[in-house]
């Protein structure tokens, strides 16, 4: 009996050895960390990207010490609602679905979405039963692919890596993604001669109207403060210069 | 250590968090296991059921669930308690959940040992006087070890791979690190090639130990 309560206690200690109050003061940011060039982890671990420095740069308007919290992408808002950090500024597209669950700031940049086959392809948007398509979980993407082709065979991956690699190897026909995300993975993988892009660039409600800061439901301090350091960003030349960084156009 | 495009001390970084996991895990989850078998086997009535039905709904659920729960319910549970914020993080909610899985399994893996030692031992003891706790700690405990050894490696190598799935509540290990690096390098089958290397390598190596360990208990005894 002695040893069942020694080994309770033990699991108590355990269950709580690592849990700690945090600093109230600091203001928690999560990001995926495995989106490039948005947000991603560097050969030394630290992370890197556009949605990083624009982080950066509005807590430096903001005057408040900012710390960066990593998380998968498909737990990222129960882990918002969680309190296990403030805002997510993870590339989050603005869409009505998730208004239902957090609130946003202003949006901090617009790409659109982008279909991608293997050369040759000759696929049209306006036909594509049957086709396999590929898309990141939890994204507008899937949710776009979700609603507006109910047709095709549509496959959702964990990482939009993962989606990339069956695109390249054949199990997927297309890969519907960010423009700017997949575009670098692209170049990184043989370019135009060995992908094309189907049809135009894509615009609909269900993407969004760009990507914004997603902060708990009725935190509206913090979003006022978002959105006063993102015009300041903008207006005083910070926001170009991390633009120009990353991208040859404007994601404004 | 190979650079692998620069990459390879975060691998390093996230073998060094794969092996922590599973080790704080195996530690708790053997406390966890004896405690529990011990609990099974004793007399009084609600507690052997209560651990039985305890055991058995961990060894139910899929460990990623188990993850989850503890990870995001017990933080939602905190959050409804506590005032001030107190964080659940992924290291405390990974082994949590790790140790009282292999706990729940080890927990059979034990009570069968203790079973397989001979019944005429124990009364034996009882006859010269021993008292219930001398008799398990002269004649049961050193003992059960020979029979739970085996058992217990098969679950080592069990729990060395669901350390991956901790990955998703952000903890950085090496599944995490491998998603990063590909990501970042898109050479995805360089990263998976050397972390099922890196996988097997532990493996080896603790199957090596388990050999000996096991060798090393039998010392002096025959066994069927």
């Amino acid at each position: 009996m002695k040893k069942i309560v020694l080994a309770l206690a033990t699991l108590g200690i355990a269950l709580t050895s690592g849990a700690y109050a945090q600093n109230a003061k600091t203001l928690r940011l999560g990001t995926e960390g495995a989106y490039p060039p948005f947000n991603f982890t560097d050969k030394n671990g630290k992370l890197q990207g556009f949605d990083i420095e624009i982080g950066d740069a509005l807590c430096a308007e903001m005057k408040r010490k900012c710390d960066w919290v990593t998380q998968d992408w498909d737990g990222i808002i129960p882990a918002l609602k969680a309190k296990k950090f403030d805002a997510i500024i993870a590339s989050m597209s603005i869409n009505e679905k998730r208004k239902k669950e957090v609130d946003f700031s202003d949006r901090y940049y617009f790409t659109p979405g982008m279909m991608v086959a293997r050369k040759g392809s000759g696929y049209k948007q306006s036909d594509l039963k049957g086709k396999a398509v590929g898309v990141q979980l939890e994204t507008t993407h899937s949710q776009f692919m979700e609603a507006r082709y109910k047709d095709v065979n549509l496959k959702q991956y964990k990482t939009q890596e993962e989606a990339n690699l069956d695109l390249a190897n054949g199990r997927l026909d297309l890969v519907m993604a960010d423009s700017a995300v997949i575009d670098d993975w692209i170049k990184a993988n043989g370019g135009s001669a060995k992908f094309e892009r189907v049809g135009d660039f894509v615009r609909d409600p269900i993407l969004g109207n760009g990507a914004g800061i997603a902060v708990r439901k009725g935190d509206k301090d913090l979003v006022a403060a978002f959105n006063k350091a993102l015009t300041a960003i903008k207006a005083n030349g910070t926001y170009t210069k991390i633009n120009n960084k990353y991208f040859d156009f404007d994601i404004r | 250590m190979i650079d692998l495009q620069g990459f390879g001390p975060q691998l390093l970084e996230g073998v060094l968090m794969t092996l922590r996991l599973a080790a704080v895990s195996l530690f708790l989850g053997i406390i966890i296991g004896l405690a529990a078998a011990i609990a099974k086997m004793s007399s009084i009535r609600w507690l052997a059921r209560g651990v039985d039905i305890l055991t058995n709904l961990l060894r139910g659920l899929p460990e990623l669930l188990t993850i989850l729960i503890l990870y995001y319910g017990v933080q939602n549970l905190f959050n409804a308690i506590f005032e001030d914020f107190v964080e659940v993080d992924g290291f405390t909610a990974g082994v949590a959940a790790l140790s009282l899985v292999f706990g729940s399994y080890a927990s059979e893996t034990f009570r069968g040992a203790f079973l397989a030692i001979p019944i005429g031992q124990i009364e034996a003891a009882k006859s010269f006087g021993m008292s219930p706790f001398t008799v398990f700690r002269r004649i049961q405990l050193p003992q059960m070890w020979r029979y739970a050894l085996p058992g217990l490696g098969n679950l080592w190598l069990v729990l060395i791979k669901d350390t991956s799935l901790v990955s998703v509540v952000g903890l950085q290990e090496l599944m995490r690190k491998t998603q990063i690096a590909t990501s970042v390098t898109k050479s995805p089958f360089t990263f998976y090639s050397v972390a099922a290397l890196i996988f097997i390598a532990i493996t080896v190596v603790s199957t090596l130990f388990l050999r000996w360990i096991e060798k090393k208990s039998r010392r002096g005894v025959r066994m069927g």
